[in-house]
């Protein structure tokens, strides 16, 4: 090789070095100088969704207050105090995608929490996965947004699936008490929604696996904000089934379960999914009408009897809003945050992809039935645990019954009120 | 057969609900040739105004018809002779009106947001899931109510076209309003009550949707949707014509289920709608003009 040509490229291998060694103090720098961790986030404060938002701020808040409390999160050695910049997306997908590039781009934040709503979380996931920044969710449960290998991406709600198969679990223990006919007949009806359809999936995979205990009977969907579900019902009546097991927003729940009533129908077993157990439920309904459905959520307040940290989070949760007990959504939002500090300290920088790794990695102590929240890569990123089982009692009360682990009540099957 | 009994019972409950959304927006068309938009907007609004009533002041959702009649009543004679009138008759008013009128139905909906949030409500009274015996089935009380409201307005609207000096007014500004201005009918007056009237029967319907279904304010885009179609299934302009194509419309959904999953009953009056404007534009009912 020429003596020119040697030297040229001894030249241009000192000046990379030398760029590359100044990129990386400036980075070390700017680690060392870091006064505050940002991360950022959008949640439906107005709109549709405005109220569960608000609930999801609640979670998000406490979370923010309590690290900051200890002096923020240890990252390389010192604490840094942790700041949420939070925008409303008005519960609108075009908002949502348009805020979180904002975040990203504009105002410059670490990381993001996620919004709530399936349909929001994913459209705005994608914004976090083309800029490559970690995104941890509480909001979005819809299986399908996790089926699209993002890796930046991680849930915290349990797929609907679960919500499904948990249910059948617990009707399973109660043929097996004895207190169900076998096979039992399954009317299993459904809104026409992602939501719907996991739910579908989750009943149907319990039953093919059940060994003939159980038989469907009735497999249809119905459309969001029905007006009429009289000859839906009428289908229903004729199948003769034992268990009526649906999945509906509140508002078809209402309507639904109104005219189920009114057209004297009961089953043994009756199950709206997630609906029931809430105060609007018996506001709507009548507490004699809702009295031994069951239904199926994330997460309970009575699971904080168990102590640990969910009676941290409850207490901590109950003294900041004056005694009010938190619902799930609080919790999810909660946790969601409390798993993101988890990961960067675990991380010990504030570097996306170092975060982004430690959140593929991160086993928690949670506050989730189960105890332990981790993101399987099986599952795109989306925690897997059971859901809790709750059946409206006649005295008012919704007492857990299934898990066994976390039951804080004794179930009633069949249903007490077809004894009327 | 004790089944098809059961869904023809459906139907007509369903068919009542139907016609009660419809009747304003029939209405209003047939007179002022004007597609109130708006309409979901004041349904919705109806079904907060009867909430409001029964959990502030206690009173029954059937009681307070009146009042909510009233107050839609004055809000549609207000929305037309602020709003509405303004507009330019004939072919060259309908984009505009429609423009405005879905901005007014923009601004109702913002304001519920605003007022109620975006919370699920439901009016719940001591008769809202009771049911009475009726041929072998059990029939909502709530129902049979709609249904029983919705025979009454028909033949109340049928009296008041026909014999009363208003309601010949009216009928005469439907056929042709220059000719009322030169024989001395205030046209505009005429409209403005129109106007009115259809939109207080929006805000009846509301009223008594609330009493079936939770709603929020976001409610009233499915209800415009299914008074769209049966008002142009029955031909637009046709009171009865409306009665008749809500029967044929909660039939023809109800009975679907025999033959198709329960999702699509709800498609299959929208391609009735699409068959009857493709082979009777004017509607199963012509264009009779408040017939």
């Amino acid at each position: 090789m020429p003596a020119r040509s040697l030297h040229r490229w001894s030249t241009v291998t000192v000046l990379f070095l030398a760029a590359l060694g100044a990129a990386v103090a400036c980075r070390s720098r700017e680690q060392a100088e870091r006064k505050e961790i940002r991360i950022g986030a959008t949640l439906p404060l107005t709109g549709a969704e405005s109220r569960i938002g608000g609930f999801y701020k609640e979670g998000y808040d406490l979370a923010f207050e309590e690290a900051n409390r200890q002096g923020g999160l240890q990252v390389g050695g010192k604490r840094l105090p942790v700041r949420l910049v939070l925008l409303d997306d008005t519960s609108s997908q075009a908002t949502a995608v348009s805020l979180a590039d904002r975040l990203v781009n504009g105002d410059k934040v670490d990381l993001l929490l996620g919004t709530y709503a399936s349909h929001l979380v994913e459209a705005q996931s994608t914004v976090a996965e083309q800029n490559k920044v970690p995104y941890v969710n509480g909001g979005g449960g819809a299986t399908d947004i996790y089926r699209r290998g993002y890796r930046y991406l991680f849930g915290l709600l349990a797929p609907v699936e679960l919500l499904g198969t948990t249910l059948m679990g617990f009707v399973d223990a109660q043929q097996q008490a004895g207190k169900l006919p076998r096979p039992a007949r399954v009317a299993l009806v459904w809104e026409n929604t992602a939501h719907g359809k996991d739910f579908r999936r989750g009943v149907r995979e319990f039953v093919a696996g059940s060994k003939g205990g159980y038989e469907i009977v009735v497999d249809e969907s119905f459309e969001l904000s029905g007006k009429d579900f009289g000859a839906l019902l009428e289908k229903v009546k004729a199948a003769r089934a034992d268990l009526f097991l649906a999945d509906a927003h509140l508002p078809d729940f209402i309507t639904m379960h109104r005219q189920y009533v009114s057209a004297g129908l009961c089953h043994p077993v009756v199950s709206y999914g997630a609906r029931g157990a809430e105060k609007a439920a018996a506001d709507a309904l009548g507490r004699e009408n809702v009295t031994g459905i069951l239904s199926a959520v994330w997460w309970n307040a009575q699971l904080a009897r168990k102590g640990g940290p969910t009676r941290a989070f409850v207490d901590a949760y109950e003294a900041r809003s004056g005694g009010r007990e938190p619902e799930w959504y609080q919790a999810l939002g909660y946790e969601t945050a409390r798993a993101l500090f988890a990961a960067i300290q675990q991380a010990g920088k504030v570097d996306r992809e170092a975060v982004r790794s430690a959140l593929a990695a991160l086993k928690l102590d949670s506050i989730l039935p189960g105890g332990q929240l981790s993101f399987p890569a099986g599952q795109g990123q989306q925690a897997h645990y059971p859901f809790v089982v709750q059946q409206n009692l006649a005295d008012g009360t919704s007492p857990i019954v299934y898990p066994e682990d976390s039951a804080t009540g004794r179930a009633v099957v069949p249903n007490p009120r077809c004894a009327r | 057969m004790a089944r098809l009994l059961d869904l023809a019972i459906s139907a007509v409950l369903l068919a009542g609900l139907y016609a009660t959304m419809a009747y304003g927006l029939g209405l209003v068309y047939g007179v002022l040739r004007v597609v109130n938009l708006a309409h979901g907007g004041v349904i919705m609004a109806g079904a907060y105004l009867g909430w409001v009533l029964h959990g502030r002041l206690r009173l029954d959702p059937y009681l307070s018809i009146p009042l909510v009649l009233v107050a839609t009543y004055a809000f549609g004679a207000l929305l037309y002779r602020g709003l509405v009138r303004h507009l330019p008759r004939g072919a060259a008013g309908g984009p505009a009106s429609l423009l405005l009128l879905f901005g007014v139905w923009l601004v109702l909906r913002n304001a519920a947001y605003l007022l109620f949030t975006g919370d699920d409500q439901a009016i719940r009274t001591s008769y809202s899931t009771h049911a009475v015996p009726f041929l072998g089935t059990w029939v909502s009380v709530n129902r049979l109510a709609v249904l029983g409201i919705a025979l009454v307005i028909p033949v109340a609207l049928h009296l008041l076209l026909h014999r009363t000096y208003l309601g010949k007014a009216i009928r005469a500004a439907a056929q042709n309003a220059e000719s009322c201005t030169l024989v001395g009918v205030d046209v505009e007056r005429v409209y403005t009550v129109t106007f009115g009237l259809g939109t207080a029967l929006a805000g009846l319907a509301g009223v008594l949707s609330a009493t079936l279904f939770a709603f929020n304010p976001a409610s009233g885009a499915g209800e415009l949707l299914k008074s769209f179609v049966v008002v142009v299934l029955g031909g637009l302009g046709s009171v009865v014509g409306t009665a008749v194509a809500a029967l044929i419309l909660a039939t023809v959904e109800v009975f679907a289920i025999l033959v198709l999953p329960s999702y699509l009953t709800a498609a299959v009056g929208f391609v009735m709608l699409v068959i009857v404007l493709v082979v009777r534009p004017g509607g199963l009912f012509g264009q009779r003009v408040l017939g």
